[in-house]
């Protein structure tokens, strides 16, 4: 079955970007929104496996939808793609539940290292 | 060189958004690692102008600063232009004690504006440097710098020299405004482009996004 990646970013650019780094040899249902709030509908809509949500947009801010995100379902796994890698952001993003933060511009590497992490935690959490 | 080939499609638009994001929260980060601030950042918006319109779009854009204090730095590589780093009056004294908490307190007169024009120097090649810096990295160049030039506490008016560009020119802006939230100093980075580097930065961008596709 096909992994749900949710793609939460402001820049249809930037959910190009990372969508094209996703591995070619894993199958990948894809969702994208283009602000927190929707990408807060979104969440509750579709339960992705995956949230990768940007920091800096309109409407909602990426902090505000971690924190929805967060209280809507405790155990999601939300990565925190951003060019916003100030320690005070990361450590906030962090204490709030993020996953991990992803650095921008990604990288086929970055995001394959990502799922990887992502893989173990369930491995170890869900058997 | 046409006005056709310089025309800035929506694509290169969002492109340069984009990279102004990374870049910009790069040098935030840098900043950060150097003082002891957090600064809150915001969406960058992109413009395409006529040169001539440069200064009467600078000054609306910091209309709400009644005085300015302003670190203006060229830069050149195949990717070339200025930055203008623009603080409302007074942002340089909130900064002094971030940078030298020792001399909070010195209010000799003399010293202190000289403290001031060095803190608003040296925030601004942080944040200009790596900013252009990485703009420039993930465009395939490597720029120099001009020396930063620094006026402290002056109307806006007249403060963005008119004769910058030839005034036919196209210039691309890139602008961000952010927040230092420790002192509540909010401020603008602007990066104008040259016209002779637009077509340079068409195929930069081009090359950056193949690595996407």
């Amino acid at each position: 079955m096909a992994m749900k990646i949710l793609l939460v970013d402001d820049s249809p650019i930037s959910r190009k970007m990372l969508k094209s780094c996703f591995p070619k040899d894993a199958t990948f249902e894809f969702h994208e929104a283009g602000d927190g709030l929707d990408g807060c509908e979104k969440f509750r809509e579709i339960g992705p496996d995956i949230t990768f949500l940007d920091l800096t947009m309109p409407v909602m801010d990426g902090v505000q939808a971690l924190e929805h995100m967060k209280k809507h379902c405790r155990d999601a796994v939300i990565i925190v793609a951003t060019a916003d890698i100030q320690t005070g952001s990361i450590e906030k993003v962090m204490g709030l539940g993020a996953f991990m933060v992803l650095k921008k511009p990604p990288t086929k590497e970055s995001v394959r290292s990502a799922l990887l992490k992502v893989g173990e935690y369930r491995e170890a959490h869900h058997g | 060189m046409d006005n056709e080939s310089l025309l800035v499609a929506d694509e290169e638009r969002d492109i340069l958004q984009e990279l102004m994001n990374i870049a910009f929260g790069k040098a935030a980060a840098e900043l950060a690692e150097v003082i002891s601030i957090f600064v809150v950042l915001s969406v960058p918006s992109i413009k395409v102008l006529k040169a001539a319109q440069l200064p009467e779009y600078l000054q609306e854009e910091i209309r709400d600063f009644a005085d300015i204090s302003i670190v203006e730095q060229n830069f050149w590589g195949r990717f070339k232009g200025s930055a203008f780093l623009v603080f409302p009056a007074g942002a340089g004294k909130a900064l002094i004690s971030l940078l030298d908490p020792e001399h909070e307190a010195t209010f000799e007169s003399g010293t202190f504006e000289v403290l001031e024009k060095e803190t608003l120097m040296e925030v601004g090649n942080i944040l200009i440097g790596a900013c252009v810096g990485k703009m420039s990295e993930l465009l395939g160049d490597v720029v120099t710098y001009s020396p930063p030039k620094v006026v402290v506490e002056n109307e806006p008016r007249g403060i963005i020299p008119k004769n910058l560009f030839d005034p036919e020119y196209t210039a691309i802006v890139m602008r961000t405004v952010f927040r230092f939230e420790e002192r509540d100093v909010r401020g603008f980075l602007f990066l104008v482009t040259t016209h002779d580097s637009i077509v340079w930065l068409k195929k930069a961008l081009a090359a950056f996004i193949e690595h996407y596709e």
